[in-house]
């Protein structure tokens, strides 16, 4: 009876996929860079941060007061206050700027400034980072060497970002680089300015997007009422594959939000990314297109690309490099793909087109790009997140670190909250949203908490080997 | 002392939570979702907990009985949040039922029950560990270690890594004992969890007393190993009545 029962024991779980195979698996791999992200930064602000906090950065946000140790609270408070107001300002005119540059379709000057902002952020702040490390573990190297290969680092991920023919591992690692590097850079702010920085930008995302007037909100109805891509820097998640599951039936089940029709290139053929039972479930349907015809070499006419409108949920992301560049980077790529059965779905609310690109080989599309901020939904349904996102979120727990790791991992306790929290209001209103507020605002109150009052009663406990 | 030192106290808290991880819950989403949102929920019970002190700390008596009240009344806060963690977890349970009806994929399993159980219990061990001997643990990276008066023979942190250890063990299994009692309505073991906790915070007491923690430890790693073997033999007598069930209903 026992070994009987031992080999039914094993039946249920391998026979049919559960549900909870499936489920959540577009927030982990959201949740998962965001994490390594904020690890890395914490690794680099531990090492390099010890003890000489001397080291003053000069930028934009410190042109309204510089803080020095020797200030008052109050002066700090306000010095800090005005440093934030600052910087949002100029944040908000760089923006302003972007809209009416985009207005006059000035694209090819966007993407040329793109791609030069992060060639100087993959290899100015990038080179100096790693000048750090080499000066703290005093790593035998000549500068012909390091020249060359910072070089061939800032080259490679300009072209990773830009281009969609290399691996989608490549691109996702690059943007993470990024992210970490002027997040980094950062960290380096006083402490005051950045906390006072993290708040201003949170309220300013949230008006930005939220508000009729604010400027990426005003962005994103122009893209969409001129079926253009914006140029920005924005992480996609890698599209969910769904096994077992015929594409049409899938495809069916998929809740399309809005989109027009995607055209594929001749061979192409991807894989069947459908974001299927999770997004319904959590309402992010998969946006893709589905032609009725089961061949391959459907060719539409209309414009030789792709589009997919795609609900933008704009979110903050602008993410600024310390010298005032508006990163506002041209991002990668989509890597869906397409499918084969053909749906129309009335319009739901704003949309913003996406070329999609497919993987295949001979794909002679131009080089797409995506655009997003913040928040939203890729045609395949994967999640993206813009990079500014990123590096807030990173500056957060790296000034944390800056205190103690206890801080540091309730922050980033509480910034994946509100990062499930966001996904959530996402799947639920269905348009854009701004990712920053509520992460930042529970991690700002996270680590004023930890700080002032879960230290002291963990401390004293264990100190005294009392655990519960 | 040193690096190696530190990552060698973290994996002796962690190690096996680790390989739980890495092994099981790392497979599915839905579970490291389950982790993050438990350790979310002890944090912010710690936080509550610490609220409530912060007037009375630091204590600068050296009799036991005002920590005797500080542990009980932290354990009866976990104990009723355990009861509400139950409840959202019931709901949840009807939610992803229905969910699987309209996706037309088969309901939860009793081990896919069990797994959601001990996801949440992982996430409550890791909080703990985390908050109790991992944040604590930054000075051991330096070049130095640190004694405490009560058991000046073994280093701090190595005492704090094994209690975090027994700890872990605690929470994650219990989490699965009482998930259990609860939807069975098991008396035994919906009381065996709080009296469990109860009795493995109140023998961290005796580490107050000099010299304690020679009696406390393996005491307490005795009441770890306890739960741990419950645990298996609900799950194997639960297993095996449902297997028995559906073999004889097909």
């Amino acid at each position: 009876m026992d070994s009987n029962a031992m080999a039914q024991l094993q039946r249920p779980s391998t026979e049919t996929p559960t549900l909870l195979d499936s489920l959540g698996e577009e927030i982990i791999r959201i949740v998962a860079p965001v994490s390594i992200c904020m690890f890395l930064v914490v690794i680099l602000v531990s090492i390099l941060n010890t003890g000489d906090s001397s080291f003053s950065v000069s930028s934009i946000a410190t042109i309204a007061y510089t803080e020095t140790t020797s200030d008052s609270s109050w002066d700090k408070f306000l010095g800090a206050l005005l440093n934030s107001l600052a910087f949002v300002v100029v944040v908000t005119v760089a923006t302003f700027v972007l809209v009416l540059l985009f207005y006059f379709r000035c694209t090819g000057f966007l993407k040329i400034y793109m791609g030069f902002s992060a060639f100087v952020v993959l290899g100015f702040l990038g080179g100096e980072v790693f000048i750090f490390l080499i000066q703290h573990f005093s790593t035998p190297i000549d500068c012909f060497t390091f020249l060359l290969l910072l070089c061939n680092f800032a080259v490679v991920g300009v072209m990773a970002v830009f281009m969609s023919k290399m691996a989608i591992i490549v691109t996702q690692s690059y943007l993470v680089v990024i992210g970490i590097l002027v997040a980094y850079w950062f960290t380096m702010l006083p402490e005051w300015t950045t906390w006072a920085m993290l708040v201003a930008m949170a309220l300013y995302d949230l008006a930005a997007v939220l508000l009729p007037i604010g400027p990426l909100r005003l962005l994103v109805e122009l893209a969409i009422s001129r079926d253009e891509e914006i140029p920005a820097l924005v992480y996609e998640a890698r599209p969910v594959n769904v096994e077992n599951l015929d594409p049409r039936v899938a495809v069916a089940q998929r809740r399309l939000w809005r989109e027009r029709r995607v055209t594929e290139n001749s061979n192409l053929r991807g894989d069947a990314n459908v974001n299927v039972s999770n997004n319904n479930a959590l309402g992010l349907g998969a946006n893709a297109e589905l032609n009725p015809g089961s061949d391959s070499n459907s060719n539409n006419p209309s414009s030789a690309g792709e589009d997919a409108i795609l609900d933008s949920n704009l979110g903050s992301s602008t993410s600024y490099g310390i010298y005032s560049d508006r990163n506002l980077v041209r991002a990668e790529e989509g890597r869906v793909q397409e499918t084969n059965s053909e749906i129309t779905t009335p319009l739901i609310g704003h949309g913003v087109n996406v070329r999609i690109h497919s993987r295949a080989e001979n794909v002679d599309a131009s080089d797409e790009n995506l655009m997003l901020e913040g928040i939203g939904l890729a045609s395949s349904g994967a999640i993206k997140l813009g990079l500014g996102d990123f590096i807030f979120y990173s500056v957060l727990v790296g000034r944390a670190a800056m205190y103690d790791f206890m801080t540091v991992y309730a922050c980033y306790l509480a910034i994946i909250a509100g990062l499930g929290i966001t996904l959530m209001l996402l799947a639920f209103y269905q348009k854009a949203l701004p990712a920053l507020p509520v992460s930042v605002a529970l991690g700002v109150l996270f680590y004023f908490l930890t700080r002032l009052l879960l230290e002291v009663f963990v401390v004293q406990c264990s100190m005294n080997l009392l655990m519960f | 002392m040193t690096v190696a030192a530190g990552i060698g106290y973290a994996l002796i808290a962690l190690g096996p939570s680790l390989s739980i991880f890495v092994s099981v819950i790392s497979k599915k989403p839905f579970l490291i979702l389950t982790v993050l949102s438990s350790t979310l929920l002890w944090l912010m019970s710690l936080i509550a907990l610490s609220g409530i002190w912060r007037g009375f700390l630091p204590l600068k008596t050296t009799s036991w009985w005002p920590y005797a009240i500080l542990i009980l009344s932290s354990i009866a806060f976990q104990e009723v949040l355990r009861l509400l963690f139950w409840k959202i977890y019931k709901r949840l349970e009807d939610t992803l039922d229905a969910f699987a009806d309209r996706v037309a994929k088969p309901h939860l399993f009793l081990t896919d029950k069990m797994l959601i159980a001990l996801a949440g219990g992982l996430g409550h061990g890791v909080a703990h560990a985390v908050f109790f001997c991992i944040s604590v643990l930054t000075p051991a990276f330096g070049p130095a270690t640190y004694f405490v008066d009560q058991c000046s023979k073994v280093p701090f942190f190595l005492l704090s890594a094994l209690i975090a250890l027994a700890f872990v063990t605690i929470h994650t299994f219990s989490m699965v004992i009482a998930f259990n009692g609860y939807a069975e309505g098991n008396k035994v073991d919906e009381y065996f969890v709080p009296i469990v906790h109860v009795v493995a915070g109140v023998l961290t007491l005796i580490n107050l007393a000099p010299g304690g923690c020679t009696v406390g430890i393996p005491l307490l790693y005795i009441v770890a190993i306890l739960t741990l073997f419950h645990c298996g033999r609900m799950v194997w007598r639960r297993l095996l009545t449902e297997n028995r069930i559906s073999l004889n209903h097909s």
